[in-house]
């Protein structure tokens, strides 16, 4: 395969623009990342201390196997919800390496809230545990929560995806083998109680592991019966008398070297093998990426500049290379995995928008993973357009992806889009993952464009009622509606409601992808076929 | 991660640094370089180490690993995380009975040593006599219950000292 | 020459006799027991045949089972070997009342040679020069108080022992009465015989033993000397012929004792004379081995010749292969025993797998050994691996081929004394020939084996570290991507 030739001018006051913004963005998202991980008031930490347990990313430090990578998820999940009182939604997901197993982690953060359950928290678990079941991942959970975050139970209780879902995703993943192993630090009250109780196996730490279905204050209310957490639901008690635990430990040490040794019998089932070349670095270096990416959300920017310095030896080959130029497909290489790629280079047209549909056909045949690189404001729109059946073509586009049974990632490179989100497998598509970069903006349409738009409504209906239009009035509707839309549009915003599954550093993509392939090839190809495309 | 050794009574520590493009290992802290590892008819290793090459006779033993290198011969033991994890608890420091029973005989004393497996004492119980044994190399303590002394589920039979 | 041979014996010594055997075209039976089962002279023997026993050394001491055998695999001789029965006169009585001939002493001769007291009044009586000694007569206390008068230090020795068993050295009148006790009762349960006797202790003497062949009727001729002061527990450890510095006439002088001995007993086939030989020049005799000794290789590499070989002959013709004049010395031997045993300091004996072994192949490098690969090594048999012995045009030639052998011999799977071997081998006053019976103990402190230097010790834990399997795995089975990635988070 050629190397991409790479066009961009390093010297040119225009990338030294765009390479300063960005990089400050990095830096921006580094520091918050930094804070979300660690940062925590002395007296929560004392806390956890004095309970004689360890820091969550202590434990996390000595269960993963040396000198391996962690892929952390959603980082900056709740980062603006909840006054910001629960940095990464009170709780550590991520892929790992074991004892040689990839691996899902699910560890409570106790150093915010006890390892309360805030809403956001549940929706983090319960990705985990999709993740783990569409990718046939083992699980590792790391116990240690106060349960449920009582003040927003109807937030994280009743519904089909809250609570619930996790237990029943832990008991669709026995059903499908894939292994669970539970270590309990700390408590595991009411709901939680169960996640030592469905997985495959536990190990639970003498003093501090708990394992109640009610904690003591409510046994007491409840019968009046006075009992310590320990008497209730120790270590001895489950081990020895109940059964509900398997291994007792007298240490926090002890139960991760149990865990690590439980990991080691595993079988290390096959994985699903595509092809896979040696490994070249790209030859560009990716840290010009963030001289590529412009500092404006409406400027537009080349696709293959960015897949240049993202893929083994910048090498690509590209279908159709000239035709629905605005969508650049071809193959290239992550880390030796052969992988598919649709990346946006403007908006998506009839012959774009077929060329991605065939495409995705020719690269489902090949057994070929799919990356989708996101930079798309929407399908052409217009009379002329929709005669020619642009709402057909991107109808094929759509049912050929979600058609698809080979993995798919996308990355959000800069905009979001409307209905070019969909076709370019956002969120709903049940892409493997989902990553954004911290310039990213999502939305149904662009901000200026909304505010545009509904100050245009509000003139309407003004006129309608006969009302006099004031331009005070409608600059506030267009200010306010800009305002909101900002807000939701960030990154930052999407990663907090966790519409992704991080926030990444553009020069971390290639690694991340790298894992998330390797850790997608655990689950067998799913059943092809496709609906029926309107022609 | 570090592994733990003992070679002659003291303990050395090993953790990897880096795997690719190079080996790399820290010995009790010294980083060096490790290449070329070549298992010769299963009981040669070849290998060199910060550019020396060296070739060590291995055998492993039931507990031990027997190595020889130039013209002395080593043992060495591998303390796996979980025994060193377990090492530091005090788990075994107080020996309890599971169940109800009777104490039929004591072999051993206060202050006396004692060896992993050494029979302390014999107690019956559901009409079985079972040995109460040393689960550690270790000091006894105290001893807290006699002969044709009875005792509970849970009771405390005997006492180590608790290591250090 | 017999046709057949029936070794009734195990272990290295079994293996030695296997072989000269072979070579004289004898058919070769070996006897086992169920723990020796590996054992390496069952593999090269001819026919193997179990024995039977609880305890796996009685088996071997089982006379009635072992003729048996002998009789029924129509053996036409038995070979004893050392220890086990071949100083007992009742097994050799035994052999000899069936048809098959004893590879070794007339039974009286085993019988007088064997009882300490008995063989020292016939040394005394053929002008043997003797050490003071205490006989015991009547009760305890007279002997005790014989030994007393004798004057300290002495030695409690039992009277139907040997091999180094059952002797104690009393410095002072206070130890006297309990090492008595214990020395009869140790002997008691090691030959069955609680009967102890006293002797000077000669201090800072020298072992010096002679070879000797008798025709068994009245000639005799002796191959030299060897020297064996290296000992530990009265255990030799290294022994080594000629005796190094030992004045020419004194040497002629105790060979000629030694030979005159054998001839006034009418000694058959091959034994050893053991001397004490005091600083100032003076020599005792100490005993008389009715049995080829573990040692013999090193005369047979000074003399070039074969003593299982001499013995089969002299067996089979009942004349001695040599004159005294074709026995000439040539050269320097050394042997070191090799030990299965602690190297902690305690010497405890140790078991454990015979994991790897390689002998190095060099010229004047022998290895007569008793093990082989994946064989158990138990508490149940006595733990000499095997020995080393080594023949150089002199003794430094000797001392570095031993040197050499013991670097590059490959033992491991269970603890062994080889570094300790080489520890003594390196020793200033070893390499100057200082040596005599308390030559372990005076060099205690400086015998410690050295430990690994710095480059060998990190040699060897990263060599350990690549043994394990769960770290072999974390360093090379980690899979790729993460390996490559190596420590990285987003």
């Amino acid at each position: 395969m050629a190397r991409i030739q790479s066009t961009i001018q390093t010297g040119s006051s225009e990338f030294r623009g765009f390479y300063k913004h960005n990089k400050e963005l990095a830096k921006e998202l580094r520091e918050r990342q930094h804070q979300a991980r660690h940062d925590r008031p002395q007296k929560d930490i004392d806390r956890v201390v004095n309970q004689g347990k360890c820091m969550p990313r202590d434990r996390l430090h000595k269960l993963l196997d040396p000198r391996t990578p962690f892929l952390e998820f959603s980082t900056l999940a709740a980062n603006m919800a909840y006054d910001g009182d629960a940095p990464g939604a009170g709780c550590i997901t991520g892929i790992g390496v074991v004892n040689g197993h990839e691996v899902i982690i699910h560890a409570n953060d106790s150093t915010i809230k006890g390892g309360a359950w805030y809403p956001l928290t549940v929706k983090k678990i319960v990705r985990c545990l999709d993740i783990a079941i569409e990718n046939r991942l083992p699980v590792i959970h790391l116990c240690d929560s106060a349960g449920g975050f009582l003040p927003m139970q109807s937030e994280l209780f009743p519904d089909k995806y809250m609570a619930g879902r996790m237990f029943r995703n832990q008991c669709i993943l026995s059903k499908l083998n894939v292994k669970q192993l539970a270590l309990v630090f700390g408590h595991c009250t009411a709901g939680g109680a169960y996640i030592p109780a469905l997985s495959d196996y536990s190990v639970i730490v003498r003093g501090t592991g708990a394992v109640f279905l009610a904690g003591p204050p409510l046994v007491k209310a409840a019968t009046g019966e006075i009992v310590t957490a320990d008497e209730l639901g120790g270590c001895d008690l489950h081990t020895q008398i109940s059964g509900t635990c398997d291994y007792p430990a007298a240490s926090e040490d002890e139960a991760i070297a149990i865990g690590r040794e439980i990991v080691e019998q595993w079988e290390r089932t096959p994985k699903w093998s595509i092809q896979r070349d040696a490994v070249e670095e790209p030859y560009y270096d990716p840290d010009e990426l963030y001289g590529v990416i412009p500092d404006d959300i409406k400027r537009p920017f080349e696709m293959r500049e960015v897949i240049a310095r993202i893929v083994d030896g910048s090498r690509f080959h590209e279908y159709q290379p000239v035709y629905g130029k605005t969508l650049v497909c071809g193959y290239a290489n992550i880390w030796g995995y052969k992988i598919g790629i649709l990346a946006n280079n403007g908006v998506l047209f009839n012959d774009s928008a077929l060329k991605g549909a065939h495409f995705i056909e020719l690269c489902n045949q090949n057994n070929t993973p799919l990356l989708f690189l996101q930079n798309i404001t929407g399908y052409m729109v217009g009379r002329d357009y929709e005669a020619q059946g642009i709402t057909k073509d991107g109808a094929k586009m759509i049912m050929a992806q979600v058609g698809a049974h080979v993995p798919k990632f996308t990355v959000m490179c800069h905009g979001s889009f409307g209905a070019g989100n969909y076709g370019m497998c956002g969120r709903a598509y049940d892409g493997r993952f989902l990553f954004s970069w911290p310039n990213h903006q999502i939305g149904i349409m662009g901000g200026e464009q909304a505010a545009n738009t509904l100050a245009e409504v509000k003139m309407r209906q003004l006129e309608r009622r006969g009302e006099e239009i004031q331009q005070d009035t409608l600059e506030a509707v267009y200010q306010q509606t800009l305002k909101a839309y900002k807000h939701q549009m960030s990154a930052y915003y999407a990663t907090s409601e966790l519409w992704d599954d991080g926030l990444l550093d553009p020069i971390d993509t290639r690694n991340t992808l790298g894992i998330a392939i390797s850790a997608s090839l655990n689950a067998p190809l799913g059943e092809q076929g496709y609906g029926i495309y309107r022609f | 991660m570090e592994f733990t050794f003992e070679l002659n009574g003291e303990e050395h520590r090993i953790g990897l640094i880096t795997r690719k493009p190079r080996l790399t290992l820290s010995v009790d802290g010294r980083v060096h370089h490790v290449s070329d590892v070549i298992l010769k008819n299963k009981d040669q290793l070849l290998l060199t180490i910060d550019g020396h090459r060296h070739t060590v006779w291995r055998a492993r033993g039931d507990d031990h690993i027997h190595l020889k290198i130039g013209p002395g011969s080593f043992t060495l033991k591998y303390k796996d995380p979980l025994q060193v994890a377990q090492q530091s608890t005090d788990g075994d420091d107080v020996l309890k009975a599971d169940m109800p029973g009777v104490v039929v005989s004591v072999h051993c004393e206060g202050k006396t040593p004692v060896v992993s497996g050494d029979i302390l004492m014999v107690i019956e119980s559901m009409k079985m006599q079972i040995n109460i044994v040393a689960p550690r190399d270790g000091i006894i303590e105290a001893v807290q219950v006699g002969v044709d002394q009875t005792f509970e589920k849970g009771a405390s039979l005997i006492s180590l000292e608790v290591e250090n | 020459m017999f046709d057949s041979v029936l070794i009734a014996n195990r272990g290295e010594i079994a293996c030695r006799i296997i072989r000269t055997a072979r070579r004289l075209g004898l058919r070769t039976i070996a006897i086992y027991h169920h723990q020796d089962r590996r054992a390496p002279h069952v593999e090269l023997a001819d026919e193997a045949h179990i024995i039977e026993a609880d305890v796996p050394t009685a088996a071997y001491l089982d006379i009635g089972q072992i003729i048996n055998i002998a009789g029924n695999a129509s053996a036409s001789c038995v070979h004893p070997g050392y220890g086990f029965l071949s100083e007992n006169a009742e097994f050799a009585a035994a052999v000899e009342a069936t048809k098959m001939t004893f590879i070794g002493p007339q039974p009286e001769i085993i019988r007088l040679m064997g009882d300490k007291n008995q063989s020292r009044e016939f040394a005394q009586q053929t002008n043997v020069p003797t050490a003071p000694s205490a006989r015991q007569k009547g009760d305890l206390d007279a002997l005790l108080a014989d030994a007393t008068r004798l004057g300290f230090p002495l030695l409690i020795k039992a009277v139907a022992g040997g091999g180094g068993k059952g002797m104690s050295i009393v410095h002072n009148e206070a130890d006297l009465v309990d090492c008595a006790r214990t020395a009869s009762s140790e002997a008691a349960r090691y030959f069955a015989d609680g009967r102890i006797y006293a002797e000077r202790y000669i201090e800072r003497g020298r072992h010096i033993e002679v070879q000797i062949l008798g025709d068994g009727k009245g000639d005799a001729i002796h191959l030299f000397e060897r020297e064996c002061s290296v000992q530990r527990r009265f255990q030799k450890i290294i022994e080594e012929s000629p005796a190094t510095s030992l004045d020419h006439e004194l040497r002629c002088r105790i060979c000629e004792t030694a030979v005159n001995m054998a001839k006034n007993a009418n000694y058959r086939n091959a034994g050893t004379v053991e001397f004490i030989v005091a600083p100032d020049g003076e020599f005792y005799f100490l005993e008389t081995n009715t049995r080829l000794q573990v040692e013999h290789p090193v005369t047979e590499l000074v003399c070039g010749v074969d003593l299982v070989e001499a013995q089969f002959r002299i067996a089979a013709t009942g004349e001695l292969p040599w004159h005294q004049e074709d026995i000439r010395q040539s050269g320097h031997a050394i042997e070191c025993r090799i030990y299965c045993e602690e190297s902690d300091g305690t010497f405890l004996p140790a078991v454990g797998t015979v994991k790897v072994l390689n002998i190095p192949d060099v010229p004047g490098i022998r290895f007569d050994g008793g093990i082989a690969l994946n064989q158990t090594i138990t508490a149940a048999f006595d733990p000499m691996a095997g020995k080393l012995i080594c023949h150089g045009t002199n003794r430094n030639a000797a001392i570095n081929l031993c040197e050499r052998g013991l670097n590059e011999i490959v033992l491991l799977g269970v603890n062994n004394n080889i570094d300790y071997l080489r520890g003594i081998l390196k020793h200033e006053a070893f390499k100057a020939g200082r040596l005599h019976t308390e030559f372990i103990k005076e060099h205690t402190s400086t015998l410690i084996p050295d430990g690994p230097n710095d480059s060998e010790q990190t040699a060897l834990l990263i060599a350990a570290a690549l043994d394990v399997d769960n770290i072999r795995t974390l360093i090379f089975d980690t899979p790729e991507p993460y390996a490559s990635i190596g420590d990285w988070q987003n």
